[in-house]
């Protein structure tokens, strides 16, 4: 498949979007985690990261997507990053439950990919999510007995924002565009079915309760397919001087 | 709890012990040992409680 179809171009742009948040939310909290174990896995998560991105954004530029807009010079409603990573308000507890769901979200629509000259990238990026998936888990399951009324709470918003990015439970084998298109070889239903599955599997048996989250968000009719997400929102101003490293512009040396 | 790091290069080189992490679970020490000694591409990487440790030494034989 030389030329993906629009629906597919929109959607590797949330991945791709949803990973260069994710590299600056790692960052962010890399000197902030509760032990140094911590802070190191999420320095080494964040170059992890940002390495996909730079390896995606190099395959929607093939596809007609300008870089310098893929790295950061839009506005910061253009971006199509899962929206529970637009901010991230409270302590650790809430970063983890925050960060988790995005990951595997993401990963999840990476791994449903078909197109077979990107199966040796996403094999090797499988390995990287692998650590990235595994790490949070136990970290969450930690957390579910020291922190469970946060991580619960927080999860209350960050699933259904997470199955925003996945999309609709609407988007099956007949209607999901970009899996009719051949783009993808399992549909957001599926994929959707997967990942609340993980979660539901992952908190049985522990203090933190899924029965509050919304698990059939997002409603169809409002649901933004280029940004996948309801209800607008977006990375601060601050997010994106950040990501284009506006003020350290300053300091380039001509 | 504490555990114990071991590792080893290529296939057929000894195991050796090169650190430690702190975590809450068995499955929290894998992953931070992973990221911790992250400069190698091990071979074989494994972490071991440090209470499951058994030291051999020589200690007084008992008598009857």
């Amino acid at each position: 498949m030389d030329e993906w179809p629009d629906p597919a171009v929109d959607y590797m742009q949330a991945i791709v979007d949803t990973k260069l948040i994710l590299g600056h939310r790692y960052g962010q909290w890399a000197l902030a985690g509760p032990s140094l174990e911590d802070d190191i896995g999420g320095a080494s998560a964040s170059q992890e990261e940002i390495g996909h991105v730079r390896q995606l954004a190099s395959r929607l530029q093939a596809q007609g997507r300008d870089l310098e807009w893929i790295h950061g010079d839009r506005d910061a409603t253009e971006f199509a990053n899962a929206a529970c990573l637009d901010s991230i308000d409270g302590e650790w507890p809430t970063y983890m439950a925050s960060t988790a769901p995005a990951d595997r979200a993401a990963w999840y629509l990476l791994d449903a990919i078909a197109i077979e000259d990107l199966q040796g990238m996403l094999t090797k990026m499988g390995e990287d999510e692998y650590f990235h998936l595994e790490y949070h888990d136990a970290r969450l399951e930690t957390l579910a007995e020291s922190a469970p009324d946060t991580i619960q709470a927080a999860l209350e918003t960050t699933l259904p924002q997470a199955l925003s990015f996945i999309g609709p439970a609407t988007y099956d084998e007949e209607t999901d565009p970009v899996f009719t298109s051949g783009f993808t070889d399992r549909s957001v239903a599926e994929i959707r079915e997967a990942f609340i599955a993980h979660y539901t599997d992952l908190f049985e048996g522990t203090a933190v309760s899924l029965d509050g989250v919304d698990f059939d968000a997002p409603d169809p009719d409002t649901w933004d397919e280029a940004r996948r997400r309801v209800g607008g929102g977006s990375i601060s101003e601050a997010d994106l001087r950040q990501l284009r490293g506006t003020e350290n512009k300053l300091f380039e040396i001509n | 709890m504490k555990y114990e790091v071991f590792a080893r290069i290529n296939q057929g080189d000894e195991t050796l012990h090169i650190g430690n992490v702190t975590a809450d679970s068995d499955r929290l020490a894998r992953m931070y040992a992973r990221n911790t000694f992250d400069e190698e591409d091990w071979d074989y990487l494994a972490v071991v409680r440090r209470e499951h440790i058994l030291e051999v030494k020589a200690e007084t034989p008992g008598v009857i």
